[in-house]
């Protein structure tokens, strides 16, 4: 009898695996499944759309493979002017500052909203999100003539100040969140043990939200290296140009090159799983784990 | 900062100003909104909007949530499908937009080839007005899914695993832990990501935009899709793209505030 229920649950606990990964498979496959498209341009020979080869019928794989289109990326260049390495390094320029700067502002926000009292909190709290609920392609004209006034555009700082804020309203409420899910035992235990304010948030409550960082910086990373409309506005000068503005730049009107957009939008993608991978680590280990006891 | 863009396109709705007019634009009071709300295309693109974006946000809620749920589970290969799960969102929306584009081509799209071996005839994704909603809706929730995933993930990495053991001692195992810790423990994170997932999706007109134009006729056609018409195709008229922001802002103003305050989004932790 017991050994029965005991065979039963095991056979109920293989159902359960097996039902998992193929959800899991089927999704994966829905989810690369139009990159796999990009993955065949970039690989097959000449700036044109090809026909390619089918695996099961449905999965594209390049005719003739070719890497022709990753070896001539770092003399990419379609007007006069700026090349791959130019684009890249603005591109790291500016989102590396932007994400910094929006952690840097995020937590003592987020942590104020958390632990703190005080005046007008929830209308402050809730004006973080008013930007959110105008659609971002307007702003940009009016963020456009504040900052060519300010002489900032043409400039990093056009970009960076823009991405840093424009992260803000969603990165506030997630540090809130976290910040929250903390037991306030644990503040009182620290003070107890004579820690400071500064010394509590630094020891105790950075440590164990940072998954939630994680996730903060990771938003603001996206928003940056991935913008188009904003950038297209602010960054005039071609050396400037971060590497989204050249990718859109091989969509001419009359003829696009298909594959050296495709090869370089693949490359775009690397830094993107390089972060989540390292990433990773802290939105999986789940730190919080051994801190409460009892 | 996060303000003055604000406060300035609420000016600029009350005057004419357009490509001509840009550094001395008169006011004309009303005038714009009085000529958005009477338009014929007003009512139809402001239900467009409403099925949109309740359309996109409910699947892609569901959808990060149930994938969140499994990946944080006991299996194999967690980094690997976690990877392939943010393909969607590490790829610059312009590009990947313009292969759903070409998937959804009745002739030689894949989308009608596959359906075709299953025996189902030909669909005219994009100049059918009602399959032409269903492709971009389908193509924004591929878009948006990763993210929920990943908030959800976060959200309920941060709860300590103690509370799970705790629970399994009490015998809740499975479906009840997750019913009676995982679910009330992530609630403020569901709120959040409901609130700006209808408020991004709201003013979201990439995929509108990319896919179909906003076409055939209007049956595509968002609020913020006409907003950037206004704008930036042909005429230049900045003031009424101002007003569509506008009214996309008050539209979404009035729920947001309900939503938060049913909610208690804002609310210090007690």
């Amino acid at each position: 009898m017991k050994n029965n229920s005991k065979r039963k649950r095991s056979a109920g606990k293989i159902a359960g695996t097996v039902l998992k990964h193929a959800f899991l498979i089927i999704m994966s496959i829905i989810s690369i499944y139009p990159v796999l498209w990009v993955v065949t341009l970039a690989f097959s020979p000449g700036e044109s759309l090809v026909t390619p080869h089918f695996i099961l019928g449905f999965i594209p794989i390049p005719a003739t493979p070719t890497l022709e289109h990753f070896i001539s990326i770092p003399q990419l260049h379609l007007l006069a002017g700026a090349t791959f390495p130019v684009w890249a390094k603005n591109s790291i320029i500016i989102t590396v500052s932007s994400v910094a700067l929006s952690v840097a502002l995020t937590l003592p926000a987020g942590y104020a909203f958390s632990r703190r009292r005080f005046r007008g909190q929830q209308a402050s709290m809730f004006s973080f999100l008013l930007p959110s609920m105008f659609p971002g392609v307007i702003t940009i004209i009016p963020q456009f003539l504040l900052f060519s006034d300010l002489g900032l555009v043409n400039t990093y700082l056009g970009c960076i100040i823009p991405y840093s804020v424009g992260s803000l309203s969603l990165s506030v409420f997630i540090m809130k969140g976290a910040f929250d899910s903390i037991p306030r035992d644990l503040d009182e235990a620290a003070s107890i043990d004579g820690a400071g304010e500064m010394r509590t948030f630094y020891r105790i409550l950075l440590p164990l939200t940072l998954p939630s960082i994680a996730t903060v910086a990771l938003w603001a990373f996206m928003g940056s290296w991935l913008d188009w409309a904003l950038a297209n506005v602010m960054l005039k000068d071609n050396t400037l140009w971060t590497l989204p503005l050249a990718l859109y730049d091989f969509i001419q009107p009359n003829y696009t090159y298909y594959g050296s957009f495709a090869a370089l939008s693949l490359i775009m993608a690397i830094p993107v799983f390089i972060v989540f991978l390292v990433f990773q680590k802290y939105l999986v280990t789940g730190l919080t784990a051994g801190s409460v006891k009892g | 900062m996060v303000l003055y863009p604000f406060a300035y396109n609420i000016y600029v709705s009350f005057t004419n100003m357009s490509v001509y007019h840009i550094r001395n634009p008169a006011w004309v009071g009303l005038a714009n909104y009085v000529f958005v709300v009477t338009s014929p295309d007003f009512l139809t693109v402001l239900w467009n909007s409403v099925v949109w974006t309740l359309a996109n946000v409910i699947p892609t809620v569901l959808i990060g949530l149930v994938l969140a749920f499994v990946l944080n589970s006991k299996v194999r290969g967690k980094t690997i499908y976690r990877l392939f799960m943010i393909v969607p969102w590490a790829m610059p929306s312009f590009i990947t937009l313009l292969v759903w584009q070409s998937m959804y081509s009745t002739q030689y799209g894949v989308i009608n080839a596959l359906l075709g071996q299953v025996g189902i005839a030909p669909i005219n994704w994009l100049n059918d007005c009602n399959w032409a909603f269903v492709a971009i809706v389908v193509a924004n929730i591929w878009l948006g899914y990763p993210f929920m995933m990943i908030i959800f993930s976060g959200a309920l990495q941060s709860i300590p695993n103690e509370l799970y053991e705790a629970a399994a001692i009490d015998g809740a195992v499975g479906f009840r832990q997750m019913r009676y810790i995982s679910i009330p423990l992530i609630k403020p994170t569901i709120m959040v990501a409901v609130l700006l997932g209808s408020i991004w999706t709201f003013n979201n007109f990439n995929a509108a935009y990319l896919i179909t134009g906003g076409g055939p006729g209007l049956c595509t056609t968002i609020l913020i899709t006409q907003a950037y018409k206004e704008a930036f195709n042909g005429t230049f008229a900045f003031a009424q793209a101002a007003t569509y922001a506008c009214l996309a802002f008050v539209i979404l103003f009035v729920p947001g505030i309900l939503w938060n305050r049913r909610t208690g989004l804002t609310r210090r932790a007690s």
